[in-house]
């Protein structure tokens, strides 16, 4: 699915020059369900930014489906990642002058999709969540739980290959981020290949595989059995 | 306690440069407007005052009902009426004066000048208060041989010589005297509307050959002024006019048609106080200077307050908009014991404090603005800051601007709860602002469309005037004045010879007037066998026989005076033997076949009418006249006029005023040749020329200043409203910063960001088009109402949607280039932390 080869990401300010990646190289198959760990500053952020091609890296190569994107510019990475990324984050970043199956359908609006198609396709992934009955209420009206569902519905509404998911469970409570962890498991078993950054080794768990990242290094990469 | 309040202040200010320079330069540039037109509103109100016995001084205005046209307004009287009020009204009105200007030649040590001067009664210098800086006033209007000069006059003429006693020749009609400088008075201030430079006293026996300046009581050539007496009310004097009018004018059975009529139903007087005249007047042209209007007046004073709006509205978005960001320090200022009352002084003190700033610079531009705005529309008004009610009235004004402007957002602010603002971490921004918001955007874009509207549909009714076919081609033509002057009548026919043989000139024609006059002169004719023997009457123009082929005006039937036919025009009534009716012929124009019901122009030709004119020795003769030719109606007179029935009269005996000359190419040479021939020719008598097109564009100077000045104030208006909608769209931006960032991280191009933002900007501006289309184009079909020749209604369409678009396109590039910025950020950081 993807490979970074000798992949460094430097940030630059006037004086100070902070090296966040250095020469990471990972791989990651069709399919695969991936934890990254490492404490605050590791790089773990930077690193699904690139991969989520939200960011470019300074040097290094990024093949994605075969492809060198490292180089490309902002619009081409913009319509690979629309066709081939969905995303979680920490703190759902839903709009909230968006209605629930609004903000999903933000997710197809920009894929020249028919009206229709669209409605039939968020009610399907509403339907999956078991978020369907929160369709016309306001992200500020749910719980964090239900608004995770809600990230997690956008982020398979339009069938993307990949999920990147940004500590999905951080701004949860234990019973509403296990329920999270287990749609993703079983997004994971239809086949979605799914990037994980988390704090939790409980979550981390559920991946069969974690990369542990320090100070811009792979330190280690553990293959776990399935749970 | 203030120590911190002005340092968050001011570091806000500072923070937030971009906010602070728009709410600061917007304010300044809309008091400034607003001082602007307070100035002109104030210096227009001020006309007059300043006499000592202003508030007693009353003007007799005459009009005209001639049947079958347009009454015929004048804010003059004849000049007997000075005798006739005296006489009739010896219990009411104390003094009475006249005021008749006339163009007079005057030579002083060898040279000839042009000079106007103003012919008046001596109650003159018991009525106005002059200036009177040397000499006597009372005694220079009491006698026929001296004059009032001003200082500006005495300049011209005297240099730094002591004026008094120095002795001019002056030539007026047949009059020619020594006049004795008796008297210099202080130049008369720009706000009154009397304008002379030199005074003369009226003794009627100098005009005795001229009985239209001041013995008839069917010409209207004077100002008259009266005074009243003590304890009399105007009202008095203007319900006796008409008894007055039916006592002094027996209407000519002429006019009439036979019947006995009252002259009140014909002519009818009414007055006018004399601070009342600047803004009142009934034909601005017909002053001594133009004089200013209400409408004027009331439209420039709803500008000041729409664009001290537009920028008070911008002062309280940008305030709302911005003080949600700063919902932390208040929620902090609570936590640590701040009242409500407290923070609410706080942003209130805060916003006053920037309005303070907007209007000090508003003071400067003021002072940039002001010399050019003087200029402009030829005034000399200072911004005085001693003024105390100036003064009131500013600060008065920067609080209220302030305490609006802050009185919103400290009041929402002030209600937040602490906890939930610091914990949530975000502003916590009520619908109710932004919607607030969005109502005021609509209001201020509504000004501004309204007012690029009335911008074009000016700026188009001027051109339009200007540009309208007066019926005959006005380009290249030259007028050529004083013609008819003692010292040049004789010569007159020698010039035009010479001036024929000049090269570039294809012809030259006499006339009395010249277009754009707006003198009128009537005479009533009649057909004779018709049944109700009734006179009509014809507006008049003396011309020769060279002035259709100078005009280039084509006949529509018959043919033209001819110099080879001795009996063509009117015939020389001196000659006339007792009771003949000499014969005569004819041109007229369409208007007058309609009135005198001759048909087409075809069937006009040959048909004849009698007319009045000057016997032997003064005795009335009459003189019966064939239609030889028929032309179209145009606009000889100012465009600003109707259309009226008219003769075009050539009376071969007698001398004409002008010459009006057709030149091809460049006039300035010619200009320059003629003169030379002039003065050869002629030297008593200064040579004087203009042209045709200045004169008939001269009609519309004032729509022409209006249309700029409306253009200068709309397109303040319009960049302030955009400099509000700039900073409230990068607020936007900014407050929707997530939003962008989720929308690119789900495939939104930078393009489809730009759109969604232009399009919630968009909206409050199509809103305001729609409240100001219907708006503005009442206003404006009733402005156009004012002229006999208008735009059609449908013009406003166009004008409308025009406005409309370009109202929409300046949004667009206001919130555009901050939404492509905004649009262009990587999201990540948007996205990260909330």
């Amino acid at each position: 699915m993807l490979k970074l080869h000798n992949l460094s990401k430097v940030y630059r300010t006037d004086e100070v020059e902070t090296v966040a990646l250095n020469s990471v190289n990972i791989e990651i198959e069709h399919g695969e369900f991936v934890a990254i760990m490492g404490p605050s500053g590791c790089g773990k952020s930077t690193l699904l930014n690139i991969v989520g091609m939200l960011d470019t890296p300074s040097s290094g190569e990024y093949w994605f489906m075969d492809e060198d994107v490292a180089g490309y510019s902002e619009a081409k990475l913009g319509n690979i990642r629309k066709q081939n990324i969905g995303f979680i984050f920490q703190s759902f970043n839903l709009i909230d002058e968006l209605t629930v199956a609004e903000n999903i359908e933000l997710a197809l609006l920009y894929h020249n999709i028919p009206a229709s198609e669209r409605r039939d396709r968020v009610a399907h992934v509403m339907d999956k969540v078991g978020i369907a009955h929160r369709a016309k209420h306001m992200p500020s009206q749910l719980s964090g739980g239900q608004q995770q569902r809600v990230a997690v519905a956008r982020a398979v509404v339009g069938d993307q290959a990949m999920i990147l998911a940004d500590e999905p469970t951080g701004n949860l409570d234990s019973a509403h981020g296990q329920e999270v962890m287990e749609m993703l498991q079983s997004l994971n078993e239809e086949g979605t290949t799914i990037v994980m950054v988390t704090h939790s080794p409980a979550h981390a768990d559920y991946a069969r595989r974690t990369i542990n990242l320090f100070d811009g290094h792979v330190v280690t990469e553990n293959l776990r059995a399935a749970v | 306690m203030f120590q911190n309040y002005l340092n968050v202040a001011l570091r806000n200010l500072i923070k937030h440069k971009l906010y602070s320079a728009i709410n600061i330069i917007g304010l300044a540039v809309g008091l400034a407007a607003c001082i602007l037109i307070s100035l002109y509103v104030r210096d227009e109100l001020s006309f007059d005052k300043f006499w000592s016995n202003a508030n007693n001084i009353y003007r007799l205005q005459t009009t005209f009902k001639i049947p079958g046209r347009e009454p015929f307004v004048t804010v003059m009287a004849q000049g007997p009426s000075k005798h006739a009020l005296k006489e009739y009204f010896s219990e009411d009105i104390d003094k009475v004066t006249r005021f008749n200007n006339m163009n007079t030649i005057l030579r002083y040590k060898g040279g000839v000048y042009s000079q106007e001067m103003m012919w008046t009664d001596p109650e003159t210098a018991d009525m106005f208060s002059f200036d009177v800086v040397e000499g006597d006033i009372h005694k220079a209007l009491h006698d026929n041989a001296s004059l009032a000069i001003s200082q500006s006059l005495a300049k011209k003429y005297f240099g730094d010589e002591d004026p008094l006693g120095k002795v001019v020749t002056v030539n007026v009609h047949r009059l020619q005297r020594d006049y004795r400088v008796a008297a210099v008075f202080k130049d008369l201030p720009h706000n009154t509307v009397l304008k002379f430079d030199a005074l003369a006293m009226i003794d009627e026996k100098d005009f005795a050959q001229e009985p239209w300046e001041f013995t008839q009581w069917f010409s209207v050539n004077n100002y008259v002024y009266f005074t009243l007496k003590p304890g009399v009310n105007i009202a008095r004097v203007n319900d006796q006019l008409a008894a007055f009018t039916n006592k002094n004018i027996t209407m000519p059975s002429a006019i009439t048609g036979g019947q006995k009529r009252d002259a009140s139903s014909f002519i009818t007087y009414d007055t006018l106080a004399l601070p009342d005249v600047e803004l009142h007047s009934p034909r601005s042209g017909m002053e001594m200077k133009a004089a200013g209007s209400l409408t004027t007046v009331i439209i420039f004073s709803a500008i000041a307050g729409l664009i001290l709006l537009i920028a008070c509205i911008n002062f309280m978005n940008l305030a709302t908009a911005k003080s949600t960001q700063r919902a932390r320090e208040v929620a902090l200022r609570k936590v640590l014991g701040a009242k409500r009352g407290q923070l609410v002084l706080q942003f209130i003190g805060e916003s006053v404090f920037i309005a303070a700033i907007g209007l000090v610079l508003g003071f400067v531009l003021v002072e940039l603005a002001l010399p050019a705005f003087n200029q402009f529309i030829g005034k000399d008004m200072v911004f005085n800051y001693g003024d105390p009610v100036v003064l009131l009235l500013l600060v008065g004004l920067t609080v209220t601007v302030g305490v609006l402007g802050g009185a919103y957002p400290a009041l929402v602010l002030s209600g937040f709860l602490p906890a939930r603002v610091l914990k949530a971490n975000k502003s916590a921004e009520t619908s109710g602002s932004m919607r607030l918001r969005s109502v005021l955007v609509v209001v201020q874009f509504s000004i501004s469309i309204a007012l690029i509207i009335a911008t074009g549909v000016v700026y188009g009714q001027k051109l339009y005037a200007t540009n309208m076919n007066p019926g005959f081609n006005k380009d290249n033509l030259l007028v050529i004045h004083n013609v008819g002057r003692t010292g040049a009548r004789d010569k007159q026919e020698a010039l035009k010879q010479e001036i024929l043989r000049m090269p570039n000139v294809t012809s030259a024609a006499f006339s009395d007037d010249t277009p754009g006059t707006s003198d009128e002169n009537n005479t009533s004719v009649k057909v004779p066998g018709s049944e109700t023997d009734q006179s009509i009457l014809l507006g008049v123009q003396n011309v020769d026989y060279d002035f259709l082929k100078t005009y280039q005006i084509k006949l529509l039937a018959g043919r033209n005076y001819s110099r080879d036919r001795t009996m063509d025009g009117v015939p020389d009534g001196s000659k006339a033997k007792d009771g003949e009716m000499l014969p005569g012929t004819v041109i007229l124009n369409v208007g007058a076949l309609r009135r005198l019901g001759f048909g087409t122009p075809k069937e006009a030709i040959g048909k004849q009418i009698t007319m009045g004119i000057a016997g032997p020795n003064g005795k009335p003769a009459k003189t019966l006249m064939t239609v030889i030719g028929v032309i179209p109606e145009i606009h000889f007179q100012t465009l600003k006029n109707m259309l009226r029935p008219e003769m075009y009269l050539y009376r071969s005996h007698s001398p004409f005023d002008s010459l009006t000359v057709r030149f091809k190419g460049n006039p300035e040479a010619l200009i320059k040749r003629i003169e030379g021939t002039w003065k050869s020719m002629i030297t008593t008598v200064p040579y004087e020329y203009d042209f045709v097109d200045q004169n008939l564009a001269e009609a519309f100077d004032r729509e022409a200043n209006t249309s700029i000045l409306l253009g200068i104030f709309s397109g303040l208006a319009i960049i302030i409203a955009c400099l509000g909608l700039y900073g409230l769209a990068s607020f936007t931006a900014e407050r929707r910063t997530k939003e962008i960032g989720i929308r690119k991280v789900m495939g939104a191009t930078v393009f489809d960001v730009v759109r969604l933002l232009i399009w919630q900007f968009s909206k409050p501006v199509l809103i305001a088009n729609l409240i100001a289309w219907p708006v503005a184009a009442y206003g404006l079909m009733r402005w156009l109402q004012n002229f006999p020749y208008r735009l059609d209604s449908w013009y406003l369409v166009p004008c409308c949607i025009a406005a409309g678009l370009l109202a929409l396109l300046v949004a667009w590039v206001t919130v555009g280039g901050n939404a492509a910025k905004v649009a262009r950020a990587n999201p990540i950081k948007a996205l990260r932390y909330e």
